[in-house]
């Protein structure tokens, strides 16, 4: 076995995966704040999350810099190369997340204090948000373990939020002709969308695994050529 | 293929010393009218190349396309035979007491080891560029400039060879600093200088190939950069292919990269792998490539 050589690289490299994938789960505890704060009408939970936010982002900041450093001086190249661009695009990732959670907080106290809630509703959109965790957790372990199987089955995965979605979106429809009713649907589509969003996010994620171990880029599900 | 490039080639050229079999066993005069630019460059390709140093054999079975108009970068880590292979290119390799080859190198399908080809004929159609730049030291830079041409093609009259060493120094880049000091020694000029003499002398002969051993390792990065871009611009005229250990030089400068490896100390250098440089440093398709690429051979 050839002596270790560049071990401080590596080592850096090592922890600023950590450090990213780490970020994923502070959004996973955001997200679950987020849907605590739906179900309770917790406004001041929301603020929480909103005010939060920032550790995501300066985890963003902090990690994109040192990733940026290690190109400047490194040259890193094939598997370190492709490590470090699939670690920025997760930061991305990780930083649109939590802005998601940020934007169905701050859609809370929109919706009054006492909300014309409906039950069904709401259980949806739990339901989305902890298919979403799920998804959030899985796109961190394909990652940390490079299984390209397990971030292909993220599409699967997403396919339940995806039509969790649709169904809110019946609901809403049929929310009925009262306008406080008709006005927290129309909200809570939004802080659905959102959640569907970051769902995609962590698709995206999985995408990252495939390039990271293969070398080929390519979208799991094309929205503008999807499959017939 | 050779009939084919042959065939594209301006009928101005075709009274010119071509590498048509047999290759020529004397030097012949040429004209020094050929236009350069533009031209299809010369394909180098090498069949289960053999190199030896008496009982010992530096390289083993290498079988690879040195592209024309593509500059190809050979790397891997010192000893592996990549600047013994480079050297069988242009049968340099047999200057060495006791060196032989074995296998077939072939320059747009002419076997450059045939029998009856003389060597020094191959070198004036495969240049090479030295580690250190080599100029000679008590000649102007005029002179280092058209030494060659004596050589290759006899007697030149002095209006044609103003005109050469004038172009052989702007393919260079090294005119605008000279112009005015053309009588002075080439020794007298920086390193980075230096070597753009060299490289002006070897491009004044008119060659199809040049090969470059580590042309910027005794450079500073400014003058490595500007040898680098150089690089870019004379591919667009011959075939290059150059030895490097710096990494970087090699994903800037080449569009194909060769890695070359040996399996243990005392045994003979082998081709790894091949393939666009873009493809070698993003993603190389053997794990040994992949750990001399990212700095992790031991």
């Amino acid at each position: 076995m050839a002596p270790a050589v560049r071990a401080e690289y590596q080592e850096e490299l090592d922890r600023l995966e950590a450090s990213a994938l780490g970020g994923l789960d502070l959004v996973s505890a955001a997200l679950s704040r987020t849907l605590e704060a739906i179900e309770h009408q917790d406004v001041e939970l929301a603020q929480i999350v909103v005010a939060d936010d920032d550790r995501i982002d300066g985890r963003y900041l902090e990690v994109h810099q040192a990733l940026i450093t290690l190109l400047a001086t490194q040259s890193p190249v094939a598997t370190d190369l492709r490590l470090i661009s699939a670690l920025l695009h997760v930061l991305k990732n990780v930083e649109r997340m939590g802005d998601q959670c940020v934007n169905v907080c701050k859609m809370i106290p929109l919706t009054g204090n006492e909300p014309p809630a409906d039950p069904e509703m709401v259980k949806l959109i739990l339901a989305m948000g902890s298919q979403t965790k799920t998804l959030i957790s899985q796109a961190k372990r394909s990652f940390a373990e490079r299984d390209v199987e397990l971030a292909q089955d993220l599409v699967r995965q997403d396919d339940a939020v995806d039509d969790l979605n649709r169904n809110c979106f019946r609901l809403a429809l049929e929310i009925g002709d009262d306008a406080d009713r008709r006005e927290w649907a129309m909200t809570m589509l939004l802080a659905a969308r959102a959640i569907e969003r970051t769902a995609d996010n962590a698709v995206d994620i999985g995408e990252q695994v495939a390039f990271v171990v293969t070398g080929l880029f390519r979208e799991f599900e094309d929205a503008s050529h999807p499959a017939p | 293929m050779p009939a084919a490039i042959g065939a594209a080639k301006p009928e101005a050229e075709s009274s010119e010393t071509e590498m048509k079999p047999p290759l020529p066993s004397t030097s012949t005069a040429r004209t020094s009218t050929r236009a350069s630019a533009g031209r299809p460059a010369k394909t180098i390709e090498t069949r289960d190349v053999n190199l030896f140093y008496g009982d010992f054999q530096a390289v083993e079975g290498v079988t690879m396309t040195v592209e024309p108009n593509k500059v190809t970068a050979l790397i891997g880590s010192s000893g592996c035979g990549k600047t013994t292979f480079l050297r069988s290119l242009n049968r340099m390799h047999e200057l060495t007491a006791g060196a032989r080859m074995e296998g077939e190198i072939a320059l747009d399908g002419q076997d450059v080891y045939g029998r009856g080809v003389d060597p020094v004929q191959v070198r004036r159609l495969v240049g090479m560029v030295f580690q250190q730049p080599n100029p000679f030291p008590a000649m102007s830079i005029y002179d280092n400039v058209a030494a060659g041409l004596n050589l290759s093609q006899g007697k030149v009259k002095k209006v044609d060879r103003d005109a050469i060493v004038e172009r052989s120094l702007r393919g260079a880049h090294l005119w605008e600093e000279v112009k005015d000091r053309l009588d002075k020694p080439g020794a007298g000029l920086s390193g980075g200088q230096q070597q753009r003499l060299c490289i002006a002398r070897a491009i004044a002969v008119e060659p199809e190939v040049l090969l470059m051993d580590e042309p910027c390792s005794a450079l500073d990065p400014v003058a490595t950069l500007a040898i680098e871009d150089l690089i870019g611009e004379l591919k667009t005229k011959y075939t290059i292919a150059i030895v490097t250990h710096n990494m970087q030089q090699a994903s800037r400068a080449s569009d194909v990269t060769a890695f070359f490896n040996l399996e243990a100390t005392g045994r003979p250098g082998r081709l790894v792998e091949i393939g666009p440089t873009e493809k070698i440093f993003t993603s190389p398709s053997q794990q040994a490539t992949e750990d001399y690429v990212s700095g992790r051979f031991g």
